[in-house]
């Protein structure tokens, strides 16, 4: 059995469209809420539900809207861009115009996606003068986890460093990649040979470069990038031929967005206009890519190939999905088809309040520091919910962590005020927990007081008198073995200066679905169809509506803004409430 | 912590560190406790795994050479190894000091052989940190984790997997949470 540890999840109210505040205002126990009032309740098992549970310490709190905010309602916007592996800043015009990786030297494994260390082909220089001598190429990359190397794929670096702009011209294999210069130069002059005729004036003036020129293949295989570029090409000379008078608003390019073409494409769908009949003897010239010159890829005989290979080497050298994943503008079907993987960037962010816009965490732009500039996290402003049997351990481990259906436990709640003013606390849960095994709940004290927070008085505490609050434990778990201190109602069970415990008397349900019939819920019947007890359906959870109040010093907030009504003597009220769950454990199955 | 250790379990010294009589420090003269940490039963740190390598930097003082150095608030649990990585470098095989900040909290039976330890991480059971990983301040390296040789971990990261990678990140609530002091006070002997 996996252990379990107890947890409190807050629902952020974003999510939530219907409080039922009016249900705490009457300050009732909850035990006298009756079941008319249980579709109100937070039903922590409802799919939405995921998305709206947190843990204290991913909420924000802004100061302005007096509000939880959490993930889902903050706004990230990104401070500075690095790379993960070498940890060295790129600026955001460097992102815009060379992508969002990192074109240094850092790359992770195709394979197992660990990073890759360069190092030398060579033998390292051993004997006299070894430790001055300097190692010399030719370089690969390692990996260090799986023992993978770009020599698999035929890939070796001449310099140590900068290998991103090195392997941006290496193919595998080792053959050159040919930059989008090269590649329409290339092509041009390809044409040119092909038809024969001359198209030097379109060419821009490069000096050439004898690079010995393949026969021309109308089925040559290309990679992506050429593919691309010769397409390109090819659609934009469609274009240029289709208009060859600037009439419609076509320029050289691909003419789109120019307002003569707007009106051709609008033509189409209302079928009106000289525009039209121009068009639609225009649009007749318009053909499609032939061979590869022209950037059409049959694959038929790329799939032979594979199947050949596949004969060959076997599944084993195909590469999976995750591989794959990685290059999304290839298919690298097998294993040397694979690259490595430059870093991608990561970000540091702030988050702003969707809802007014001010800012609720900013962090030190540099990459090595790790301090906010501005850090509103809940956790210095809501109380915290700890959770823990009441029992001590050693009684009732000996049977087994999981709760007994139909015995009741007691389990002590504590909440501990990060404010340093003292609140009032209002606690309201529904006397069955909602789905298909109902357990019973009593919160034996749900309205009480936690004190004020007070930073002197905690380091004071903390360096000498940290003895005197360990007694004071010790005496009422005495109390409690002695069986004098009774779990009673309406009474706080245990209180120190920034934080109050109370019991929560749980009878946990049974999960069989035999049993008496007036045990039964209405969901527990309706769901008879299905005998089996769902994931997790075993966890108890508990929710919670936690209602706050309190009397801030309205001068304390004068640098955040506006705040709520003002009333005299500086001191205004402050309220908050909110959904909790608490997941007390898993229930044994009989 | 079911079980209450006997009396006496841990030696602790003026600096306020915690060792248990049941740890395995090799080398000790080659190891420094910034103080206030804890070493648990069955923790092995090697500190004879010293460098060899001698380095060409003349202005290096010939003190008491370092294989392992943590700073305060640090929490070794039971069973998890401290070795210096070594590599083969220029033809010379040599080990290379350990380094590990403050509050770093290090799992039952987790094996670490990194270069450099931030302050604030939280190293999970089972974990193996390989060598010369380098990992950055509030990182926190889940259950059974291997981290790969020479990985570099960026602050505020979550990591698992073998090997690991980054997973999520350290929300802005959470890093109060990796203070080790209140760890460190619950430590009775
Ligand atoms: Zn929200
Ligand atoms: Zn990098
Ligand atoms: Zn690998
Ligand atoms: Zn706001």
């Amino acid at each position: 059995m996996t252990s379990f540890t107890p947890y409190t999840y807050f629902q952020c109210p974003c999510t939530e469209s219907s409080l039922p505040t009016h249900r705490l205002s009457d300050s009732s126990p909850p035990a006298e809420n009756e079941s008319s009032d249980d579709e109100r309740t937070f039903d922590p098992r409802a799919p939405r539900a995921n998305y709206s549970l947190y843990p204290l310490e991913h909420l924000f709190y802004c100061e302005d809207c007096h509000q939880i905010r959490c993930p889902r309602c903050v706004l990230d916007e990104i401070v500075t861009w690095y790379c993960p592996n070498c940890l060295f800043e790129v600026p955001s015009s460097t992102v815009k115009a060379e992508g969002n990786r990192c074109t240094r030297s850092c790359f992770q494994c195709p394979i197992c996606i660990a990073p890759l260390s360069v190092s030398s082909v060579e033998a390292p220089p051993s004997g006299l003068g070894a430790e001055i001598a300097t190692q010399s190429g030719p370089f690969v990359l390692n990996c260090g986890y799986c023992s993978w190397s770009s020599k698999e794929i035929g890939i070796q670096f001449e310099k140590p460093n900068g290998i991103f702009g090195q392997l941006a011209k290496v193919k595998n294999g080792g053959g050159p990649i040919l930059t989008a210069k090269e590649r329409r130069k290339d092509r041009e002059d390809r044409k040119r040979d092909f038809s024969g005729s001359s198209v030097s004036e379109i060419r821009e003036e490069t000096p050439e470069i004898d690079v010995p020129r393949e026969p021309l293949d109308p089925n040559e295989k290309l990679d992506a990038e050429s593919q691309f570029s010769n397409l390109r090409a090819f659609y934009q000379s469609q274009l240029a031929d289709a208009s060859p008078v600037s009439a419609l608003g076509f320029t050289g390019d691909y003419g789109y967005g120019s307002p003569g073409a707007l009106s051709r494409i609008m033509g189409l769908y209302t079928g009106s206009t000289a525009f039209d009949k121009k068009a639609k003897s225009k649009s007749g010239a318009m053909r499609e890519a032939r061979d590869a010159l022209e950037g059409l890829q049959i694959t038929p005989s790329s799939d032979e190939e594979a199947l050949v290979k596949l004969h060959a080497e076997g599944w084993h050298t195909t590469s999976s999905c995750s591989q794959r994943a990685e290059f999304p503008n290839s298919q690298a079907q097998f294993i040397d088809d694979l690259r490595p993987v430059a870093y991608l960037l990561r970000t540091k962010r702030s988050k702003r309040c969707k809802t007014c816009r001010h800012i609720l965490s900013k962090p030190e732009s540099k990459v090595q520091t790790t301090r906010f500039r501005i850090r509103l996290v809940a956790l210095n402003y809501i109380p915290s919910i700890s959770l823990k049997p009441l029992s001590p351990p050693t009684s009732s481990s000996s049977s087994s962590s999981l709760l007994q259906p139909m015995r009741p436990v007691q389990f002590l709640l504590t909440f501990k005020n990060p404010l340093f003013d003292s609140v009032k606390v209002t606690l309201a849960t529904p006397t069955k927990t909602p789905g298909r095994f109902a357990s019973k709940v009593t919160v034996l004290c749900p309205q009480f007081e936690v004190g004020a927070n007070t930073d002197a008085w905690e380091e004071a505490l903390r360096e000498n008198g940290s003895r005197s609050s360990t007694s004071e434990k010790r005496r009422t778990k005495a109390d409690f073995l002695e069986g004098q201190h009774q779990a009673e109602a309406g009474k706080v069970w245990e209180r120190g200066r920034n934080w109050v415990s109370v019991v929560v008397e749980v009878v946990p349900a049974s999960l069989s679905f035999q049993g008496p019939e007036f045990l039964k819920t209405e969901e527990r019947r309706q769901g008879e169809g299905d005998k089996e007890v769902r994931e997790d359906e075993d966890v108890l959870e508990i929710p919670v509506f936690v209602r706050v109040e309190w009397e801030a010093d309205s001068a304390h907030d004068e640098a955040g803004g506006l705040g709520a009504s003002k009333e005299k003597e500086g001191k205004e009220k402050r309220e908050l409430a909110y959904w909790c769950v608490l997941g007390v454990g898993r229930i044994a199955r009989d | 912590m079911s079980k209450k250790p006997v009396k006496g379990e841990y030696i602790e010294t003026d600096t306020g560190n915690k060792v248990s009589r049941r740890s395995q420090i090799i080398g000790t003269t080659n190891i420094i406790l910034g103080g206030k940490t804890v070493i648990q039963a069955e923790v092995i740190i090697r500190g004879d795994l010293l460098r060899t390598y001698t380095s060409s930097n003349p202005g290096e003082k010939q003190g008491n050479p370092v294989a392992v150095a943590i700073g305060r608030y640090c929490f070794f649990s039971r069973g998890c190894e401290l070795r210096p990585p070594g590599k083969l470098y220029k033809g010379q095989f040599s080990h290379y000091p350990l380094k590990i900040a403050d509050h770093v909290f290090i799992g039952p039976g987790s094996i670490i052989e990194a270069a450099l330890i931030g302050s604030h991480v939280n190293i999970g059971a089972n974990c193996v940190v390989g060598k010369f990983a380098i990992i950055k301040d509030y990182v926190r390296i889940l259950d059974g984790t291997v981290v790969p040789p020479n990985m570099v971990i960026p602050s505020f990261s979550i990591v698992a997997g073998r090997p690991g990678r980054v997973v999520g990140e350290i929300a802005e609530g959470e890093v109060d949470g990796m203070d080790l002091r209140e760890v460190y006070r619950e430590v009775r002997n």
